[in-house]
Parts: structure tokens; C-alpha cells; sequence
């Protein structure tokens, strides 16, 4: 479970980031860029909370 | 800014507080990587970046300026904090008072409290930005020091209330919460600079096929150099290498990442600040001075400097959630730590409501945007008061001992106020702010007709005035000459038990 939401959440970071490179080289529309990074920061949450908190209080 | 730092510091400062990390707590070099490349994405690197094209920066100055400053800075922790931390392996704190007694290390305490507050002021004032997107208020324009609207104050009010109760609850859930955020929030930063980028290249109708042309871009209509806006001072490639250098100062220099670095197995692993620098201190400066230039690039006579706005025209809902989380999760750890400074000088006092007091304290500052506005200047505030202590322990530790004079000098007399660390620290100090504000200091005394303005007084004016962002590399000269020199006088005249 735990790979699968490392996974996930890489997924999210690459979705939160590539629409903005496709802006950047003209081939997408703003408003589309800004869909896609919130769908894809919902997901970083929803994923990454559940691995990376309990990395951290095993850290604490 | 590395605030969120400030989170370890307290996390790891709770163990090992008054004894050397022993081996078996080191750690390797990744957790110093991650620790700071997470952590100097801050809500205040989203006022920095836009204050830096107010203050007139040029590409070529502001590219090669961070380049080096960031360099000096990563230096600074390698060669002048992590040898003392990884031979010493104490914190701040228990070296402080081995030095200066604990007398002394409360009032560094309460100055070090009084900085955190305004700073974590600073992160309201950001987060608050975010706010008036919504609701619409008037927000305060770039020379503004006071409160300018009943909605501005309610919105700080809201959201400092907020996160002083938050810190003063769950203060360690929402440090964890920081960590789940900040690789997101890392690459938000650089989603910002590539949609500014093309927000550019459309505006301009600029044709990019490489990358003489991006920067020809840069040069010409992203960082144009040219005046500074109105209030600002104009920023050359000194003042950016210097306020990259020293805008974490009292964290290198001023020694406080001590209590983070003995935890190193090697000092070298300080080269891992590199990561933080040139993610939070290189890529997000320059990411968020490229969305405040587009919005002059739209109005010129639109100077505001407002994260929310900013971060909503380039990334929309994302970009408004980047500034409240970098707020937040930096006001934080800021609030907590400036109320354990506090709540040192009366231990008894209940540590909730010294964090609710301190998170009140910085929010009222909040409210207050010459503290955000003025940013550049602040920063430089606040490494120049902790940096003369840094330079204190930097001779202690190497030199005191060449001149024949007794280290660790307050444990040793059992002394709690080491004068010679006291009046080096509060004389270099004194020196440095006349320095800084000795132009205005000669005007008022030529209006009050205390001396006339003859050639050799404009000279001196001209001269010995120094800007804030430089006067702490000579200040840290002084400081240690002066805690060498009276630490000569002074323990000759209080010869400690041992020595005899």
C-alpha cells in the first residue's frame, strides 16, 4: 500500500508540474494549467499525507 | 528565509540540551539535504523576489549576485559553524552560556524572541494577502506602514489568531503538516516562474528559440535595472551578493545553526545548505520576482508588492493555497520558537499562553506592513543583532586561548554575565547602527545647529555612512576585536578559580 501511495504522490508532483512546462512552450491554455495543478495538489495531499506523516513521527 | 529550520532546531534542541550529541544520535548526510532543501521555501521568499525588482535589480546583478551570496552563504556554514558544532556538538544555548553566563543568554533570548516575532509578523502579513483576494479589502501598497482598511486588520487578525492558536495547541502537527507540504510547495514556487516566463514571452511577443534569448528577455524586460521604485533602495550586484549572504546570518555566521550541525557526523556535510539556498533562496526568489515584474510589465503605476494577487494571477487556486501554507507553516514554528525565547525569561510561565501572547504580539505586528514592505531591511536587522554573539563564540573557540585568556569564561568564574561578551555584542551593536544611520544622525544634528555642514562633515556623512546590507561583515570584525580586547581587561581583573 505504502509504494503504491509513493507512487501516487510522485505522480501528483510530475502533474502538479508538467502542465506548466507545456505553457511554458505554448501548447496549453492557462486556465487548463491551473485545473490540472489543483486536481493534482489534491491528490499530492491525499497521497503523500499518509506516507510521509508516518516517516516523520518516526523520525520524532 | 530558513524559518522552518527553526522547527528542528526545536525538535532536536529538546534532546541533548546540556550535554554532546553522543555518537549514536548522528546523523548522515541526507537528513541534512532534505532538512534544508525543504525548508527555505518560506512565505517570505514570495515578498523577497518582488522587493528586489521594486529596488531596481538588473538580470545580470540579481542572477550573479544570488549566485555568489548564496556561495558565501553555504561557505559561512560550512567553514565558520560546522567545525565548532561537530567538534563541540553542544546547542546554541549551552555554548552561549558557557561563554557569557546565563544572564547574558536570556537577554540574547529576548532579543532573538523579539526578532522571530516581527519576522513570523512578516508571515501573517503574507498569508493575509491571500485573504484579500477573496474578500476584496483594500491591502496595503508598497510604502505603506501602517494598517490602511478595517478589512486588512480583520484578516490579519483572522489569520494570525488562527495560527497563534494552532501553534500554541498542535504546534508539532503542523510541523509535520510542513514537511507533507514542502516538496509540493518547492515545486508550486518553480511552477510560478514558468508561467510568469510565458506570461512574458506573450506580452512581449518575444520569440524564445534559445537561450541568449531568454536572456535578452530577462534583461530587457523582466529585470530592466533602471531606478528603484519609489521608497526603495536601489539594488546593485553587492546589495543582492551581500543580502544573500547575510539574509540567514544569524543562522551561519551568528551561529545559531550550531544546535543543528552537531548532529553531523563530518562538518562538511554543511554543504547541504547549498540545497536550501539555491532551491529557496536562488529558484524562488527569482520565481517570485518574475510575477511581480510581469504585474508592473501590465501597470506600470500597480507597485503593490502582494503575494496573494501574484500567486492567484499565475497559478489560480494552487498559487493562493502556496501563500497561505508558506505562511503558515513558517509563521509556526516562528511563533513557537520566539515564545520558548520568552518563556526563558520566566520559566514557570505556562508555555500555552506564552505562545498565545507571543502569536498575539505577531500579529499585531502583521497588521503593520512596514515590517513585510520593508522586508530587505528587516532581514538585514535581524542577522546584524545575532551576528556580533557569532563572532563572540567564532573567538572562543579559535583564538581566545592564543592570547593566553581562558575560554568558556563565564562556567569557569561562575559568572552569569560576561561583560566582555555583554559590551562586545551591545558596543558592536551601537557601532554599527550609527554607522548605518549616520547621515541621518549628522542632518538632525546640522538642523539643530549643533555644527554647520562644512566640506569635512559632508565628507564624513558621505563616507562612514554604510547601508544596512553591508555594515555586518566590518560588525563582525568589531565584534570579535572588541570580546579580544576586553575579554583582556576583563579577565585579568576577574581571574577565574581554575586559572589560579
Amino acid at each position: 500500500m505504502r509504494i503504491i501511495l509513493q507512487i501516487i504522490s510522485l505522480l501528483a508532483l510530475i502533474a502538479l508540474t508538467l502542465p506548466s512546462v507545456i505553457f511554458l512552450a505554448g501548447k496549453m491554455e492557462l486556465n487548463m494549467v491551473k485545473w490540472l495543478m489543483l486536481v493534482a495538489t489534491i491528490v499530492w495531499f491525499v497521497t503523500a499525507t499518509p506516507w510521509m506523516w508516518k516517516d516523520n513521527s518516526t523520525e520524532a | 528565509m530558513n524559518t522552518e529550520q527553526q522547527s528542528h532546531q526545536t525538535q532536536s534542541g529538546s534532546e541533548f540540551e546540556r550535554e554532546p550529541v553522543p555518537k549514536s544520535a548522528l546523523l548522515g548526510f541526507k537528513s541534512f539535504i532534505g532538512m534544508y532543501a525543504g525548508e527555505h521555501c518560506a512565505g517570505t521568499e514570495l515578498m523577497i523576489g518582488p522587493l528586489f525588482v521594486a529596488a531596481g535589480v538588473s538580470a545580470f546583478d540579481l542572477v550573479a549576485g544570488l549566485l555568489l551570496g548564496n556561495a558565501l552563504a553555504v561557505l559561512s556554514w560550512m567553514f565558520l559553524c560546522a567545525p565548532i558544532a561537530t567538534r563541540k556538538r553542544l546547542t546554541l544555548y549551552y555554548q552561549l552560556e558557557k561563554i557569557c553566563g546565563r544572564k547574558l543568554v536570556t537577554l540574547y533570548n529576548l532579543a532573538n524572541g523579539v526578532m522571530f516575532c516581527f519576522l513570523a509578523g512578516a508571515m501573517v502579513t503574507v498569508s493575509a494577502t491571500a485573504v484579500g483576494v477573496w474578500f476584496k479589502f483594500n491591502m496595503p501598497g508598497l510604502n505603506d506602514l501602517y494598517p490602511n482598511s478595517i478589512g486588512w486588520v480583520v484578516a490579519v487578525a483572522v489569520v494570525g489568531g488562527l495560527i497563534a492558536i494552532v501553534a500554541a495547541y498542535g504546534y508539532q502537527t503542523v510541523a509535520k503538516f510542513a514537511n507533507v507540504a514542502a516538496p509540493w510547495m518547492v515545486l508550486v514556487f518553480l511552477v510560478f516562474g514558468f508561467v510568469g516566463l510565458r506570461q512574458f514571452i506573450e506580452a512581449t511577443g518575444t520569440e524564445v528559440g534559445s537561450m541568449g534569448d531568454l536572456w535578452g528577455l530577462a534583461k530587457t524586460e523582466i529585470w530592466k535595472g533602471g531606478p528603484p521604485q519609489e521608497g526603495q533602495v536601489k539594488f546593485t550586484f553587492w546589495h543582492v551578493t551581500f543580502f544573500a549572504w547575510f539574509c540567514n546570518m544569524a543562522m551561519h555566521i551568528g551561529m545559531s545553526d550550531l544546535s543543528v550541525f552537531r548532529f553531523a557526523r563530518k562538518s562538511w556535510y554543511a554543504i547541504a545548505s547549498s540545497a536550501g539556498m539555491y532551491v529557496g533562496h536562488f529558484m524562488a526568489w527569482i520565481s517570485a520576482s518574475i510575477l511581480y515584474a510581469y504585474q508592473l510589465h501590465l501597470n506600470p503605476a500597480d507597485t503593490d508588492v502582494l503575494p496573494g494577487p501574484l500567486a492567484y494571477r499565475a497559478a489560480g487556486l494552487v498559487g493562493l493555497l502556496c501563500v497561505i501554507i508558506a505562511g503558515w507553516t513558517t509563521a509556526n514554528p516562528t511563533i513557537y520558537r520566539a515564545g520558548l525565547a520568552f518563556q526563558a525569561l520566566a520559566p514557570k510561565s505556562s508555555r500555552f499562553k506564552v505562545t498565545l501572547i507571543t502569536g498575539a504580539i505577531a500579529t499585531i505586528a502583521g497588521m503593520f506592513p512596514a515590517i513585510a514592505m520593508k522586508l530587505l531591511d528587516f532581514v538585514a536587522l535581524y542577522g546584524l543583532v545575532l551576528m556580533p554573539m557569532g563572532a563572540v563564540i567564532f573567538v572562543d573557540f579559535w583564538l581566545i586561548r592564543k592570547f593566553g585568556l581562558q575560554s568558556y569564561y563565564a562556567e569557569l568564574s561562575k559568572r552569569a554575565f560576561n561583560w566582555a561578551a555583554g559590551l562586545a555584542w551591545l558596543v558592536t551593536l551601537s557601532i554599527c547602527l550609527v554607522l548605518v544611520k549616520l547621515a541621518w544622525i549628522i542632518d538632525k544634528l546640522v538642523n539643530w545647529d549643533v555644527f554647520t555642514m562644512s566640506d569635512k562633515v559632508q565628507w564624513i556623512k558621505d563616507t562612514f555612512t554604510v547601508q544596512i546590507f553591508f555594515v555586518s561583515l566590518p560588525g563582525w570584525f568589531v565584534a570579535a576585536l572588541l570580546y579580544t580586547v576586553l575579554s583582556k581587561i576583563y579577565q585579568k581583573k576577574l581571574r577565574p578559580v581554575a586559572a589560579e
